[in-house]
């Protein structure tokens, strides 16, 4: 089965030669072509020559055209430090006070910053990959980019002290990720969800309901309109929002491995297609082939059987040295499960 | 919450203005305090710090989120500010020790570093806080120029995480541990791995880091008088 065929069948019921597999490869892709990650952030042929050679090496089901979670707000005037070798990190936010607000508008993704570059790039292995596996491009969501525009500390102060300049925020923020989601569909693209600064290690539900739901169900409204499918990914804990992740009318929420697999498919399993939750730094990075296998049979052994289905996934973006004999060991340990994706043995675990 | 009687002690009105995320009522109430001659050592430790405290709690309970604590730190520091000038000289004696601070070089996510500094501020440690983006040998030269007992280190990416395996080897070249405890905390960090780099311990948020440099210190301590 081709990655397509396999995904398809996973939503339509079918049954399958085994569960997807996604190990989240973003700038762990550069080593597979043997460059800098600097260098696929600013290039649109090595970005797309790497996702496009990691998803040959690998022969996961999704690919995922990721850097960092910085292009947008970059591109709406925060300053990113781009280090020659390692993955971007946010220098300072856009504005440092409630008075600039105002002065901010969304990004124009065929002019600003590096967007038009990654535009090109998620193109371009659309391009090459079409017909054969699902090609993603990260969308980071409103409200984390939003964190990237005044500072995650100074935001988190604005819910509850400036509401209506965080709902200003979350609505310029909003705008920049449609305009991103648009050109991404037209180049055959298919726009994926990143908020991690919803997580509820960082803001309670009821402000996820305030400040995180509404402009995500635009979002995902948007893209829907455009008949395009939707995967919503929130680091960290998750279990108090995962209702409100499925009301933002998200297709498959991907689970972090903070939060309890088995649990989310017992609270929205029936909803939406459920992605996770292999831990992508104790057990992708640090752990071995053997911790590997271990960590995707209780995924398969805890959510194979979800309702709606389960892509086995690392519970988020993979480290950019994570050993590739890793990567291998969870497609294959996903092929040996098979199909149905059952998991019985390990009572000694 | 925001219930208050009379009879209240003026601990209690503080500590629940800092619970209750007020900082104008912290600040009037610990001018208000000052006025009728109170020890403002007390209102410090039974008002201000027993609220954060009690946010603390709250924050770990999941009542409270990383939002409602940061406006509670602003009330406590609030009163702080009313109140410190007027402690008599040598009142650092509740100090439990100096903890060198920092986010790892290569990284800038600092909120949960910020959490940390406010609870251990509130439990009564000296924190020197080095801001983000650190690099190792800036931690090392730091805290021996302070005379640290604890360095706290804090990534939320995994590239930065060799970052802090150098500033253990930087204080190992020095001879500057066991003292010098090295502490570690942040998203992709866990026991597993500050065990693997020889830290000498590992939090996963701001509360169990208190109890960690607590229980660090004690064993020091105990070390020290055995």
């Amino acid at each position: 089965m081709t990655a397509l065929e396999r995904l398809a069948g996973l939503s339509a019921g079918h049954a399958l030669d085994r569960l997807p597999c996604v190990p989240i490869v973003g700038n762990t892709a550069a080593r597979v072509i043997g460059v800098r990650t600097s260098e696929i952030r600013h290039s649109a042929e090595l970005l797309a020559r790497a996702q496009v050679a990691a998803y040959r090496r690998f022969g996961y089901d999704v690919v995922r055209v990721f850097t960092d979670l910085y292009v947008q707000a970059e591109a709406m005037g925060a300053k990113v430090r781009v280090p020659d070798d390692e993955t971007a990190y946010l220098q300072a936010p856009a504005i440092s006070s409630a008075g600039e607000v105002g002065q901010l508008k969304p990004a124009d993704p065929k002019t600003d910053g590096w967007l038009p570059t990654h535009l090109e790039a998620a193109a371009r292995v659309a391009q090459e990959l079409a017909g054969e596996v699902a090609v993603t491009a990260a969308v980071t969501g409103p409200f984390t980019t939003a964190s990237f525009l005044v500072g995650a500390e100074t935001l988190a102060k604005w819910v509850l002290r400036e509401p209506a300049l965080v709902h200003q925020l979350c609505e310029l923020a909003l705008e920049t990720a449609l305009r991103w989601s648009d050109v991404l569909i037209d180049a055959g693209v298919t726009p994926s969800i990143t908020e991690p600064m919803l997580s509820s290690t960082v803001v309670s539900p009821r402000q996820f309901q305030a400040f995180g739901l509404p402009y995500l169900a635009r979002l995902v409204g948007h893209i829907h309109a455009r008949n395009k499918s939707v995967t919503l990914h929130i680091c960290g804990k998750t279990q108090r929002v995962w209702s409100f992740m499925a009301d933002s009318g998200a297709d498959c929420l991907s689970i972090d491995n903070d939060a309890d697999l088995a649990a989310a498919k017992g609270v929205v399993g029936d909803r939406v297609r459920l992605m996770g939750n292999v831990p992508p730094v104790a057990v992708m990075y640090e752990g071995d082939p053997a911790a590997v296998r271990q960590a995707v049979r209780t995924c398969v052994r805890e959510a194979g059987n979800s309702p709606r289905g389960l892509v086995v996934a690392t519970g988020c973006s993979l480290p950019t040295e994570t050993p590739f004999t890793n990567i291998d060991a969870m497609i294959r340990a996903v092929e040996e499960i098979g199909w149905p994706p059952r998991v019985e043995d390990d009572v000694h675990a | 919450m925001s219930i208050e009687s009379a009879s209240e002690s003026p601990y209690v009105r503080l500590s629940d203005a800092v619970v209750n995320m007020d900082e104008v009522k912290t600040i009037r109430l610990a001018g208000e305090f000052l006025d009728s001659g109170g020890d403002p050592a007390q209102a410090i430790e039974l008002g201000l710090v027993d609220g954060m405290r009690r946010a603390g709690d709250l924050f770990e309970r999941e009542e409270y989120f990383i939002p409602e604590l940061l406006i509670c730190s602003e009330a406590m520091y609030g009163g702080l500010r009313v109140l410190e000038p007027h402690l008599p000289r040598g009142a650092a004696e509740r100090k439990k020790g100096t903890v060198v601070l920092g986010v790892v070089e290569g990284d800038t996510h600092d909120i949960g570093k910020n959490l940390v500094k406010i609870m251990l501020e509130t439990a009564g440690f000296d924190v020197v806080d080095l801001g983000r983006d650190v690099a190792p040998a800036v931690f090392v030269e730091r805290a021996t120029a302070v005379n640290a007992d604890i360095i706290g280190l804090s990534t939320l990416m995994t590239t930065t995480m060799s970052a802090m395996s150098e500033v253990i080897r930087l204080l190992d070249e020095r001879k500057a541990r066991p003292r010098i405890k090295v502490i570690v905390g942040g998203g992709p960090v866990s026991q597993q791995f500050a065990n693997r780099i020889g830290a000498d311990g590992y939090a996963s948020n701001a509360s169990t880091a208190v109890a960690l440099a607590r229980r660090l210190r004690e064993g020091t301590a105990e070390v020290a008088t055995s």
